[in-house]
């Protein structure tokens, strides 16, 4: 079925996108369908926040592996952990070192790693393991074993960082990173678990006057979008695009139980839903 | 209930933005890290697929140069990597695997590079090795280094179409620019941009420097590198400028290395 063509000097395969050029946009568009194949599409992924849980230690965390050591039972998922205040700490001393944006986001993903170890000492007794990168497609063989698998949130673009639009942070972060690995793999619901009952209209922890949003669409969202945000703004935009992840929801991790009530589909906290054209 | 912070600057601020206006106490005056470091692509389609009649004139001038300057040498996929998105865009298959699969076409022709230098220097490195780079030029050796960043899984997903808009051309771009080196030189079949397809119009005009801006402006369904580079050209610090060239012209590579104009410039603006 595959033919090699030669005779322009070069030697091609024969295929739809044959001497094609890629950054032709006719050719870019014969490759789209309105359907994609979902990879892993009954799993949920759950973001544990770094600053806003790992960072107050014991107290916040002990609960919450308790929720999920109960919660692995019933439902396939895999944990993304953030990297917390140790993350700002670095990223404000490679600034003043006048570190490039690359080597910035080179950086931070080891303050995420230790996030990782943190919670895979609590659960190692409870089957749950840190997934390297390198072993992206180990997953199905710990959620098939029923294993809790633990991953860090930032994605790999270290040295490769693209150059932001505004400032020189990094903006490819770790809310980002967790929501294109649910996408890759077809995954619909994502949960984040903060500090706070979920997106307000402003930052919460300095305004009182700021508003919960209970309930909102992605494209309510982006319409009117709030100064100060709980996740990255990248997300955000980045879920225009995206084919598979439907809901991403954010609840407090430091009220028992709404973890538990968010994976069995209540509306707790902030829900944000995708409508589908 | 207690929340355990470092003092810096940033220890309260959201960092949902990448802006830092309006941090106090945040100052960033950015360093190159390597900037005499010449960063070149291979073309995969316009030189490796076209075999050793277009690539060991390259090679020869390339093993010339480098007791002057210090060359990462970067690979571009070619007919393999397009065979390799039809198949995958068949399967309807996400464009993170597309990317994680676009990876192993260059990550091959780095390969067959480094066993073709290998006498003279050439070492194969992974991205994970970004950081021996001055060992590796102490040493006086070639790193040759696919050109695919290292997002795979993780690429974006692109509203149309499925192919990663992070490839080969974006991956050099974006290693020189860590580098904080000023121009990222590309090496392929034609010197460039021209008015007109020169594969089809022998006496299209060349065009030898525009800028960013322009070719934005310009809305070509077409371009001569990915257009997410162009996009970041005009974001960059330190690499402002792309120089397309013609590799199967004899003493090309050697005129740009030198710094010479020739091909086209794309430069920030």
């Amino acid at each position: 079925m595959s033919n090699l063509v030669s005779g322009d000097g070069r030697t091609h395969i024969d295929s739809p996108l044959m001497r094609e050029s890629l950054v032709d946009r006719r050719v870019i568009a014969s490759t789209h369908s309105a359907r994609e194949f979902a990879i892993l599409p009954d799993v949920f992924l759950v973001g544990i926040g770094g600053q806003s849980i790992f960072d107050r230690g014991r107290e916040a965390l002990f609960p919450l592996v308790e929720e999920l050591r109960a919660l692995r039972q019933n439902h396939r998922m895999v944990i993304g952990v953030g990297g917390g205040t140790r993350v700002r700490h670095t990223i404000s001393i490679a600034l003043d070192l006048g570190l490039p944006t690359g080597g910035i986001a080179q950086l931070v993903g080891a303050m995420e790693e230790a996030n990782a170890v943190f919670l895979n000492a609590l659960m190692a007794k409870h089957g749950s393991i840190v997934m390297q990168r390198e072993h992206f497609w180990e997953l199905p063989l710990y959620l098939n074993t029923g294993m809790l698998p633990i991953v860090i949130s930032i994605p790999p673009y270290h040295f490769w960082e693209p150059p932001p639009e505004d400032g020189p942070l990094p903006a490819h972060g770790s809310d980002f990173g967790l929501f294109i690995h649910a996408e890759v793999l077809g995954m619909r619901r994502i949960i984040f678990v903060k500090d706070e009952d979920g997106l307000y209209t402003r930052d919460p922890k300095r305004h009182k006057d700021a508003k919960l949003i209970p309930k909102i669409t992605l494209d309510e969202l982006l319409a009117d979008m709030p100064e100060e945000l709980i996740l990255d703004r990248l997300l955000f935009s980045t879920w225009r695009s995206a084919r598979h992840v439907e809901r991403v929801q954010i609840v407090n991790g430091l009220k028992p139980g709404q973890l538990t009530r968010a994976l069995a589909g209540e509306d707790v906290g902030t829900v944000i839903t995708r409508e589908r054209a | 209930m207690h929340k355990t912070f470092i003092q810096s600057p940033l220890a309260g601020a959201p960092l949902t933005d990448s802006s830092i206006a309006g941090l106090p106490g945040v100052h960033y005056d950015p360093r190159p890290m390597m900037p005499d470091v010449k960063v070149l692509k291979m073309g995969g389609q316009s030189v490796m697929d076209r075999g050793r009649k277009a690539l060991f004139p390259i090679l020869e001038e390339l093993i010339v140069a480098k007791d002057k300057y210090k060359l990462l040498l970067c690979t571009g996929g070619g007919t393999r990597a397009r065979h390799v998105y039809s198949i995958a865009s068949d399967l309807e298959l996400p464009t993170g695997v597309l990317a994680a699969l676009g990876g192993y076409v260059p990550r091959q022709n780095a390969r067959m590079l480094q066993m073709l230098l290998g006498q003279h220097g050439g070492i194969f490195m992974m991205h994970d090795d970004f950081e021996k780079l001055p060992l590796y030029f102490r040493l006086g050796c070639i790193p040759i280094l696919s050109g695919m960043p290292p997002f795979g899984y993780w690429e974006k997903p692109t509203e149309t179409g499925r192919i990663p808009q992070h490839r080969t051309d974006a991956g050099v771009f974006l290693s020189a620019e860590v580098l904080g080196s000023k121009r990222a030189i590309f090496i392929k079949d034609e010197a460039g941009l021209f008015e007109d397809d020169p594969k089809k119009n022998p006496s299209a005009k060349h065009i030898p420097r525009i800028s960013a801006s322009e070719l934005l402006k310009a809305d070509l369904p077409d371009m001569i590198v990915e257009r997410v580079v162009v996009e970041y050209l005009n974001r960059a610090r330190f690499c402002t400028e792309l120089q397309i060239i013609n590799g199967l012209e004899r003493g090309m590579v050697t005129r740009a290395l030198y710094g010479d104009d020739v091909g086209t410039i794309i430069h920030q603006g």
